[in-house]
């Protein structure tokens, strides 16, 4: 193919695969859905990235830009085919401690950012569970959260700036140290943008003094109700913990089956909270949120002070997501938004929503911010068995829809929930992003067919599918 | 689409417990010198399970991808899918040694099935590499021996080896290890000394042979099952078999479980029990290598480290989440280059600490490190430090 050959020219053969072993490896990210590219490339910096899009444009392949691929709504599957980017070579870190500020190149993994940044006493503030092996590039692209962004923000309030590629090859810069910046803010534009408008190639990201002190309590409770109940009290009594995290019976048994971190099985609901700050303030809140939670029924309250102990915890937390595997071979996430004053009654209709459909539901979230994870546990072999996740994911939707709650919290939209878009946009609102999509790339050749669905456009906007993919279960 | 041809390839259900999730991927030593999918565990594992589901074949990229592998097994702890990584490895790689059977491979099929095993020949061996090493002419050993042999300890004239006996075995076996009886026989005759002074009775059977580590990593599946079943008879009285090379006691323990231990979880327990003193610190640092056999494939740590304690060591982390060193078996004779990079990269964390005495429970290990470290610095088993200490403590 004449465009594997001038990219080859360009990169050298080595960083061009189209073997298909290789292709195949590079099919999908970490949700269940898989396209076939044509070849993946490794750009090594801004110019390359440049030349890259502009050999794509002008065979008209689509460019697909790739972090570390943990991302759960197949934005960097290669659903159309194309040109799939890995960023990884493109990993420098700059810190600049005076700014408290970096500039690191798009596939820097952001742990390995908040360890470069230990010694200056700083850290990287978004942690989403999988930050030992995302990138920050897909941080951004993703508007990615955590734990911890329920007092910090997601990633857009962490980034200052950024180079990027657009479709037409052309390097621009937006943003920059200087807190209020001239001109529109692109910079928020992009963010979130999950690849469709621009590929970052570098980005200036604030860093933030670690805390003093910390101290993580594990509480756990005799009904998911108490639990709800004692997070919307912690709020209401006028703290913002950190984190403050959710996990439900099966999810703890499931991550306890694993890491053996004495977490308790037989609470229906365990809650994990940190809080930071000075020593005095930390063990004040401490006592506080353990106050909160035994008027809630609790019936046991862990304050963990060891940084060992506290990593423990958070360890179980973040390998929530993977600990399913033991259960099933395939898992359904979900990733929506509901006001935290309407968790309780959300979260009892989430079950009855999967014991209707006979499935194995698990929870874990961010319930500080009334970010939900539903996860249903199945086979994707059996048919009917898919079928009925596809109803019972489609009803969680409209659940969460229905309380006043978003689409996306922080995985993106990707293909995954693309076409549940027009249940949460208006047609005007979808038009109005398409046309921002074409201004950037006209002939959509950035990560296509993502985020928007088919037919945006107020024009051709008509026969809308509600539908998740084909092949949305392999 | 040719799928496996052999009864040890992956199984399906190691291969479906992984949910591609990523979190392999950051502790991945080729993972990170590439930043590539093809050199991920993610990307192996999907590797294997695109031959498993007729999508791939076992052709020359599948063979590439395997084989630039460590077999470091860094990847297993931290899967919260506990995907067995180490045993599909061994299944992809015996269904390539089947599949794509190269004259290469059959050589190292018959080295490692034949010419290891057999102390004669390894005897040989030795006196030759001595001989070398007394005239300084191992420069003169082909390319990729070269390094590693650098990394010898000097090797003695007249190794006193201990012996493989004859009576009767019970208690403690201990396995002795085809390069580790030949080279470093001051790690077994420390073994065999602290395991009795703890008050153990060992024996060492004279039936024994080579674990069948080295031919299992390869591929070569009938070799290390031939071994294995020797090592069965010959040790079928013994309580417990214990290995002094991490990548023995690895391989014995994923075939006995409870029935077989690394040297340092024995010697560590006897230490918590009492049934060997703590000694006084001598305020001496040590920085601790963990060899990956050690580290991910039997998650110990800490048994290294209180041994190191119980010598009066004060201990030096190196905080590199136990990345391997690249000896890795025959990796560095296999994969020249990444192996290289790799030691260097280690040897240059090793140097920023200071501390020139540096403790690793892997011979492989020792001699890369020795390789790329250079003059300077002391490199013993962990067991070594403490039998030292304690005959300076009388
Ligand atoms: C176990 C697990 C736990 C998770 N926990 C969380 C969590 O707590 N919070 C959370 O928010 N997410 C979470 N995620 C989802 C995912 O990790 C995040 O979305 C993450 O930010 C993705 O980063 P990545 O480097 O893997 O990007 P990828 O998956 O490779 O890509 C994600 C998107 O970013 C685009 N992209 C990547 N690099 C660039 C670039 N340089 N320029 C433009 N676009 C780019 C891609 O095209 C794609 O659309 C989790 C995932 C897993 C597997
Ligand atoms: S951590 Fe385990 S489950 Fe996740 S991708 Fe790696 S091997 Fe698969
Ligand atoms: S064994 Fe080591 S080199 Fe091989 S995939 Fe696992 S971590 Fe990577």
């Amino acid at each position: 193919m004449a465009a594997i050959a001038e990219l080859r020219d360009l990169l050298g053969s080595d960083r061009v695969l189209d073997d298909p072993l290789e292709r195949r490896l590079y099919s999908k990210d970490a949700s269940l859905m898989r396209g076939d590219p044509v070849c993946v490339v490794f750009p090594g910096d801004a110019e390359q990235v440049s030349a890259i899009v502009r050999i794509a444009a002008r065979h008209g392949l689509p460019v697909i830009p790739r972090g570390a691929g943990t991302g759960l709504t197949a934005g960097a599957s290669p659903m159309t085919g194309g040109i799939v980017m890995s960023m990884t070579g493109m990993n420098t870190i700059e810190i600049d401690p005076d700014n408290q500020a970096a500039w690191v190149g798009p596939g820097v993994i952001n742990l390995d950012l908040s360890k470069q940044a230990r010694p200056y006493g700083l850290h990287f503030a978004p942690d989403p569970s999988s930050q030992s092996a995302c990138t920050i590039g897909g941080n951004l692209a993703n508007n990615s959260g955590g734990p911890h962004c329920l007092a910090e923000g997601s990633t857009t309030s962490h980034v200052l700036g950024l180079e990027f590629v657009t479709a037409d090859g052309q390097i621009h810069e937006v943003g920059g140290l200087a807190p209020d910046q001239p001109g529109l803010d692109l910079r928020a534009l992009l963010v979130g943008s999950e690849g469709t408008l621009g590929i970052a190639t570098r980005i200036l990201v604030r860093l933030l003094p670690i805390a003093d002190d910390v101290r993580t309590l594990l509480l756990d409770f005799p009904s998911v109700e108490d639990a709800a109940r004692t997070v919307s009290d912690v709020i209401a009594a006028g703290m913002v913990p950190a984190a403050l995290e959710m996990m439900d019976q099966r999810m703890v048994m499931a991550v306890e089956n694993w890491l053996g971190a004495g977490l308790p099985t037989d609470a229906a609901a365990v809650l994990l909270a940190e809080v930071v700050g000075s020593t005095a303030t930390v063990e004040s809140e401490a006592s506080i949120i353990a106050e909160i939670g035994r008027s809630n029924h609790a019936r046991n309250v862990v304050i963990a002070v060891e940084s060992e102990d506290r990593e423990l915890l958070w360890k179980g937390r973040k390998s929530a997501f993977g600990a399913i595997a033991q259960l099933a071979p395939d898992y359904y996430l979900h990733d929506t938004v509901v006001p935290r004053t309407r968790l309780v009654e959300t979260m009892a209709g989430v079950y009855e929503i999967a014991d209707r459909h006979d499935l194995t539901m698990l929870n874990v979230f961010h319930a500080g911010d009334g970010n939900l994870h539903p996860l249903i546990a199945f086979d994707s072999s059996d048919e009917d068995v898919a079928r009925r996740v596809k109803l019972a994911g489609e009803e969680i939707v409209d659940l969460c829809l229905s309380v006043g709650g978003a689409l996306s919290g922080e995985h993106g939209v990707g293909v995954e929930k693309r076409d549940l878009m027009p249940s949460s946009f208006s047609a005007l609102d979808l038009d109005a992003q398409a046309r921002i999509k074409d201004v950037f790339d006209p002939d959509h050749l950035l990560n296509p067919a993502k985020v928007l669905p088919q037919g945006s456009r107020c024009f051709d906007f008509g026969g809308v599918r509600r539908e998740v993919p084909e092949g949305a279960w392999v | 689409m040719q799928g496996w041809v052999t009864e040890h390839h992956p199984t399906r259900d190691g291969l479906t417990a992984c949910v591609q999730c990523g979190l392999c991927l950051p502790v991945c030593p080729t993972f990170r010198l590439t930043g590539r999918e093809t050199a991920s565990p993610r990307g192996r594992i999907q590797a294997m399970r695109s031959v498993d589901e007729g999508q791939a074949s076992v052709d020359a990229k599948f063979e590439e991808i395997l084989d630039f592998c460590l077999g470091c097994r860094a990847c297993e702890p931290v899967c919260p899918g506990m995907v067995p990584y180490g045993s599909l490895l061994e299944g992809s790689r015996a269904e390539i040694s089947a599949q794509r059977p190269t004259a290469y491979r059959r050589l190292r099929r018959w080295v490692l099935g034949r010419v290891v095993p057999t102390p004669a020949l390894m005897r040989i061996l030795t006196v030759v590499l001595r001989i070398l090493q007394r005239l300084h002419l191992i420069r003169l050993v082909p390319g990729r021996f070269r390094r590693s042999l650098s990394g010898l300890r000097p090797l003695d004239h007249a190794p006193n080896r201990v012996d493989r006996e004859s009576d009767e075995p019970g208690g403690i076996g201990l396995l002795t290890g085809c390069i580790q009886e030949q080279w470093f026989p001051e790690v077994n005759r420390a073994a065999v000394e602290l395991l009795r002074n703890a008050g153990h009775e060992v024996s060492i059977p004279a039936t024994q042979t080579c674990c069948g580590a080295l031919a299992a990593h390869d591929g070569h599946a009938e070799v290390a099952g031939r071994l294995g079943e020797a090592n069965d008879r010959a040790f079928a009285a013994c309580g417990t078999i214990v290995a002094t090379v991490a990548g023995c006691s690895a391989h014995l323990v994923d075939r006995h479980g409870d029935g077989a231990a690394d040297i340092t979880a024995v010697i560590a327990a006897a230490i918590d029990e009492g049934r060997l003193p703590m000694l006084p610190r001598s305020g001496q640092k040590v920085v601790v290598q963990d060899p990956c056999h050690l580290r991910h494939a039997q998650k110990s740590i800490r048994p290294q480290r209180l041994i190191l304690e119980a010598a009066g060591l004060d201990l030096v982390e190196l905080d590199d989440a136990g990345m391997c060193c690249g000896a890795a078996g025959l990796y560095t004779i296999l994969q020249p280059e990444a192996s290289a990079e790799l030691g260097r990269q280690k040897a240059g964390r090793i140097s920023e600490l200071g501390p020139e005495l540096v403790a690793s429970a892997n011979p492989g290990c020792e001699m890369q490190l020795r390789a790329f470290l250079g003059e300077g610095y002391e490199i013993r088993h962990p067991i070594e430090m403490y039998l030292q200490a304690l005959r300076r403590h009388g």
